[in-house]
């Protein structure tokens, strides 16, 4: 069975496993899109030759260079695109990088020798040689297994739980105070890296290196794979990658196609797979989340079954809330924490907000109200940095904040919720609050890579403290639920907890009580006001006069963009005019 | 020293060349704008409008008019075929664009595929084109070079015309920028759809047989002017159709003029170097307003 013609198509197999499992990182778990995978393979291959051929460099180092060239390329070309969130300008920025390095692999006759490509030497580790396709399969087999493993481990890490909130709302994790561009930037670096280092153990398996090979239609045959598998599941990666690179050998062995025109007929197939597949069944063969044993059940509720991980185990050590930094006794602070001096922001001419000064005080609850239109929510999106404001100044703590991102706002302290809860609706209660936790280690991949022990505890305490702040708002028993499956007020709920989570001392809400059923009402001004005991400053967005009386030590009143008046509620509400914008006459 | 006669040839070559891409762009920016789907099957379309008047005129041996024309009603009918077969059903199940691109991909490989089974893998060119070449002291242009150049203008005007002065252009146009108010307002937003992949796969049309005049047509040949059709829409700004022309007509400009400093194979190069700059430094395209 084991000869040399099904080694070499296992190797083939094994190549386009690890090809599927690295792009699938990028596009399951991170909701990114390369149409560049190909030429990551390339340049993989073309570095470890050109090192090993031109500079004697030896197997291992020439295979560690070519990684290093495909993870800093990639990095370089995911610059103009990890800034924004549209996807069409990474398709773009992505298939324009595999047409034009493709064609200058074509062109650079000097260094690549052109169409017909160079020979590169055999492997020999320790005077043994490795040429026949049975001698090298179990050097592509550890291979594969590497990336598979990267793939794997970097997934289910705190690093790819980030990922997966990038996927599902990427301003959201930002607010939570993640950077989200390192984190796209690397797993594009890291994707490409391992796409390379395949290419790099392909190089010296084949011998030979030629443009052909890493041309857009490989790229295409990825993808196909992985969304054959379906995307986000790599038991269903292998299993695409199994399949569509099956086909050849078998249509080369069909009389009518014969060998010349099995590649064609290849790209016919999984083309038509592709476009049957999106038509019919985007999620693919297996959808996120589900095992192989799926494919047999019947009609196992094959969309909706998914695996929930066990419970996090018991916070060790008490209640995280105890080291959270804004728990630490209230005196020696000065008592303004945020201090928002002539803010103004326009849009198209119109001023949304303009001229607005504004302090929140320590420890207390302070109200923005007004109709509709009169920027309040605009105020919000201008302290933590979501806009940048025209003119004015925002200090936290006495520090100037103006213009910094909302991730780096958030980790200097202060963090908001959103009017729609923005929580990340395909992930758990348990894993939505557990992003928000600060200074994870898991979240980096060079400790994740170096001290992998270290982080696996970190997160269980990462989990822990999550878990705390889930009994501390009471949806302890829903940790494990998906989002999506809870009601909205609940959901309102968990994003509390996920903000708390951040451990901001500033904690601004956005309407929390809108939307909620009146019966918990009661238990949501119960939870802000818990905020306020725990030493948190607070601002909230709110309209009903009912909660900003039972909640806010201080009032604002907003018009057109402006601070109209001050002071207790029982102040403002005695102005009659006030009254009569407010409700409308 | 640069060669001024140098640089005025490749000048010329450089408005033949941009004037190609813009309609290409233009092809393409009218279909994106509107149904944001990232066609790249349109490079499907291209290639089966080029192989479709040379089965015509060069193996039926019928004239070049009737070559042409079949070109012209075979992308028609593909764009349309696809809106029907692949786009529409997408749409009414409501597909994300990632999908519907990824439809597009395939297809795109598809006939690309199947045109070299079908053709074979060699070039294949139109027989019996007239043409002349003119010199203007010592610099060179054909009468395909300067038909390429009416053309393809005219089409883009004539475009502009209908979309402005008609009332389906103005439909497409209130489609375009919002399809939910245009519905609300009884317009068919499905039927624009599949007027709009209608006109633009024969401007494509128009655009392959163009060159087709003065090249050859082999089965990949539809993905590198349609890519840079993409890259042109995307530096014009992506919801106006001067723009996506200027984008194109710059370019070819461009990729022409690098040949002062760099060799022919780069230009694809400095088209990747404009885009990856664009990006950073003006995402919003060089003509589209800024987003807030």
């Amino acid at each position: 069975m084991l000869n040399d013609y099904t080694a070499d198509i296992a190797i083939l197999i094994l190549i386009y496993i690890a090809l599927g499992a690295s792009l699938n990182l990028l596009m399951g778990y991170a909701g990114q899109f390369s149409m560049a995978q190909a030429v990551f393979y390339g340049i993989g291959a073309y570095a470890t030759g050109l090192l090993a051929v031109n500079l004697g460099w030896s197997p291992a180092f020439a295979i560690i260079g070519a990684v290093v060239v495909s993870f800093v390329s990639a990095g370089i070309l995911a610059l103009p695109a990890a800034k924004r969130v549209s996807g069409e300008y990474l398709i773009l920025l992505t298939l324009a990088f595999q047409v034009v390095v493709n064609q200058l692999m074509n062109s650079m006759r000097g260094l690549t020798g052109g169409p017909y490509g160079f020979t590169v030497p055999w492997l020999t580790i320790g005077g043994k040689d490795f040429i026949s396709p049975v001698d090298y399969l179990p050097i592509m087999v550890g291979g594969c297994l590497l990336v598979l493993l990267i793939t794997w481990g970097l997934g289910e890490s705190p690093f790819g739980r980030v990922l997966k909130g990038i996927r599902e709302d990427e301003r959201a994790v930002g607010s939570l105070g993640k950077n989200t561009t390192v984190a796209k930037l690397l797993v594009f670096g890291i994707a490409s890296g391992m796409a390379g280092f395949i290419g790099g153990l392909a190089a010296y398996y084949y011998q030979f290196i030629a443009p052909g090979t890493y041309s857009l239609d490989l790229s295409i045959f990825v993808v196909s794979i992985i969304v054959l598998g379906g995307i986000g599941n790599l038991t269903g990666t292998i299993i695409g990658a199994i399949i569509l690179g099956g086909l050849r050998p078998f249509l080369q062995n069909v009389d009518f196609i014969g060998d010349e025109n099995s590649y064609p007929w290849q790209a016919i197939i999984y083309g038509l797979a592709l476009i049957l597949l999106m038509m019919f069944r985007p999620e693919g063969l297996l959808p996120e989340g589900v095992g192989i044993s799926s494919l047999w059940k019947r009609r196992g509720g094959a969309g909706s079954a998914r695996v929930i991980p066990p419970p996090a185990a018991a916070a060790p050590g008490g209640s995280p809330l105890a080291t959270a930094p804004a728990a630490t006794p209230v005196a020696a602070r000065p008592d303004e924490i945020v201090r928002v001096e002539d803010i103004a922001k326009s849009f198209g001419g119109i001023y949304a907000v303009n001229g607005v000064n504004l302090a929140l005080r320590e420890n207390q609850i302070t109200a923005l109200i007004g109709p509709n239109g009169a920027g309040k929510t605009t105020i919000f999106n201008l302290i933590t940095g979501t806009l940048t404001p025209d003119r004015g100044h925002v200090y936290l703590r006495g520090k100037e904040i103006t213009g910094k991102p909302p991730d780096e706002v958030a980790r200097m302290g202060m963090a908001r919720s959103f009017q729609d809860t923005r929580l990340f609706r395909r992930l758990t209660v348990l894993q939505n609050v557990a992003m928000a936790v600060p200074h994870q280690p898991g979240e980096n991949v060079v400790s994740l890579a170096v001290r992998p022990i270290y982080s696996r505890k970190m997160e269980e305490e990462t989990r822990a403290r999550a878990m705390g702040y889930l009994e501390l708002v009471g949806m302890q028993d829903k940790a494990n639920e998906p989002v999506a499956n809870l009601g909205y007020g609940e959901q309102k709920v968990v994003a509390i907890a996920r903000l708390l989570a951040t451990e901001s001392e500033v904690l601004l809400l956005d309407e929390p009580t809108s939307g909620i059923d009146p019966a918990v009402l009661d238990d949501m001004i119960t939870l802000v006001l818990r905020l306020k005991a725990l030493g948190r400053t607070i601002c909230v967005v709110e309209h009903s006069l009912h909660v900003v009386e039972r909640l806010a030590d201080h009032v604002v009143f907003m018009e057109e963009g402006t601070v109209t008046a001050e002071g207790t509620i029982a102040e403002l509400t005695g102005q009659q005019r006030l009254v009569e914008v407010y409700f409308g006459t | 020293m640069v060669d001024a006669q140098l640089v005025l040839q490749l000048l010329v070559s450089g408005i033949v060349i941009g004037s190609r891409y813009a309609l290409v762009a233009v092809s393409f920016g009218i279909i994106y704008s509107t149904t944001r789907i990232f066609h790249l099957a349109h490079a499907g379309t291209y290639t089966m409008a080029a192989y479709a008047a040379i089965v015509v005129a060069t193996m039926w041996g019928a004239p070049l008019w009737l070559g042409v024309i079949a070109g012209l009603v075979v992308a028609t009918l593909v764009g349309a075929l696809i809106e029907i077969g692949i786009y529409q059903p997408m749409r009414a199940r409501s597909a994300t664009k990632l999908a519907m691109f990824l439809a597009s991909l395939g297809l795109s490989i598809v006939i690309s595929s199947a045109m070299q089974i079908i053709f074979g893998p060699q070039n294949l060119s139109l027989q019996r084109v007239p043409n002349n070449t003119y010199f203007l002291g010592n610099i060179t242009i054909t009468s395909l070079n300067i038909a390429e150049i009416v053309v393809g203008w005219l089409a883009i005007g004539l475009l502009l015309l209908f979309l402005r002065r008609t009332q389906y252009g103005r439909a497409i146009n209130a489609v375009r920028t919002n399809p939910e108010v245009a519905m609300a307002v009884g317009v068919s937003v499905n039927r624009i759809y599949l007027l709009v992949m209608m006109i633009g796969s024969f401007l494509v049309g128009i655009a392959s047989l163009l060159f087709l005049m003065g090249n050859v047509a082999y089965p990949t040949m539809g993905l590198t002017p349609i890519l840079i059709g993409f890259i042109a829409v995307f530096l014009g700004g992506t919801d106006n159709v001067p723009g996506a022309a200027l984008g194109g007509f710059v370019l070819g400009l461009a990729t022409s003029l690098s040949g002062i400093w760099l060799p022919g194979d780069f230009a694809s190069v400095v088209v990747f170097g404009i885009l990856f700059i664009v990006l950073i430094f003006r995402p919003q395209g060089l003509l589209g307003r800024a987003a807030v």
